[in-house]
């Protein structure tokens, strides 16, 4: 039924165990498309987010708090940025600034190899540059869960 | 003769399955749906009053509209 709708997209997300797939993404600093193999050794949260995802902004304050707390441990956040306006997205982080990463996919080629369920989603990749946990959504209730998992990570 | 009319009646109803008026909108694309003018009730409190003195008068309540633009945040 869901092929006679035309919802005939594949249906594999990206999940815990996987290796996530690469995608370009031009980086907001150095304006080069993104590499996670270059945080191998690093635990890395990889945050899609949107300025019209009201989660999203909520959780960007939390993620901020985190990185400074656990970037001497050796974690790292990328944020990637997938509004189609990439200037609505530049404002609004001048407005809000964070100190990691941001990265920008306006035509979606990212989610779309992750296979995005839900805005926020964020991909936890340990050390070896495995996904090892996958978020969807944020909530403040959620901030326990996500930390615990980081810090797990950064034990290993 | 009469082959032909039926083979032209599945050949509509094929056509009609193959052009749904769906369309499958990813939730990374959720950017203009999200937009307040596009919320189904544009004004919620207005739309709450509305809803309350309907419900005070004719006594019931319930069977409305869903809420949410659908920009597919949580």
């Amino acid at each position: 039924m869901a092929l006679l709708l035309g919802n005939w997209h594949s249906v594999y997300a990206v999940e815990a165990g996987q290796i996530p797939p690469v995608c370009p993404v031009q980086m907001q600093a150095r304006q080069t498309s993104l590499k996670l193999n270059d945080y191998k050794g690093k635990v890395v949260l990889v945050d899609f987010w949107a300025t019209w995802c009201g989660p999203c902004q909520k959780s960007m304050p939390f993620f901020n708090s985190l990185f400074n707390e656990l970037k001497k441990d050796g974690f790292e956040i990328v944020a990637i940025n997938v509004d189609e306006d990439q200037e609505t997205a530049r404002q609004f982080l001048e407005s809000h600034p964070v100190v990691y990463p941001t990265g920008y996919d306006p035509d979606g080629e990212c989610p779309k190899a992750y296979e995005v369920k839900a805005m926020p989603s964020s991909y936890l990749i340990d050390k070896t540059g495995k996904v090892r946990y996958v978020h969807l959504g944020y909530r403040d209730s959620d901030q326990p869960v996500l930390r615990e998992q980081i810090q797990a990570l950064l034990a290993e | 003769m009469y082959r032909i009319l039926r083979l032209l009646r599945i050949c509509f109803y094929c056509g009609l399955l193959a052009m749904p008026a769906c369309s499958n909108v990813s939730p990374w694309e959720r950017g203009n749906l999200a937009k307040p003018e596009m919320a189904i009730q544009p004004n919620p409190n207005l739309h709450n009053f509305r809803e309350h003195i309907f419900t005070a008068r004719e006594a019931s309540q319930g069977g409305h509209i869903g809420v949410g633009g659908g920009c597919g945040c949580n």
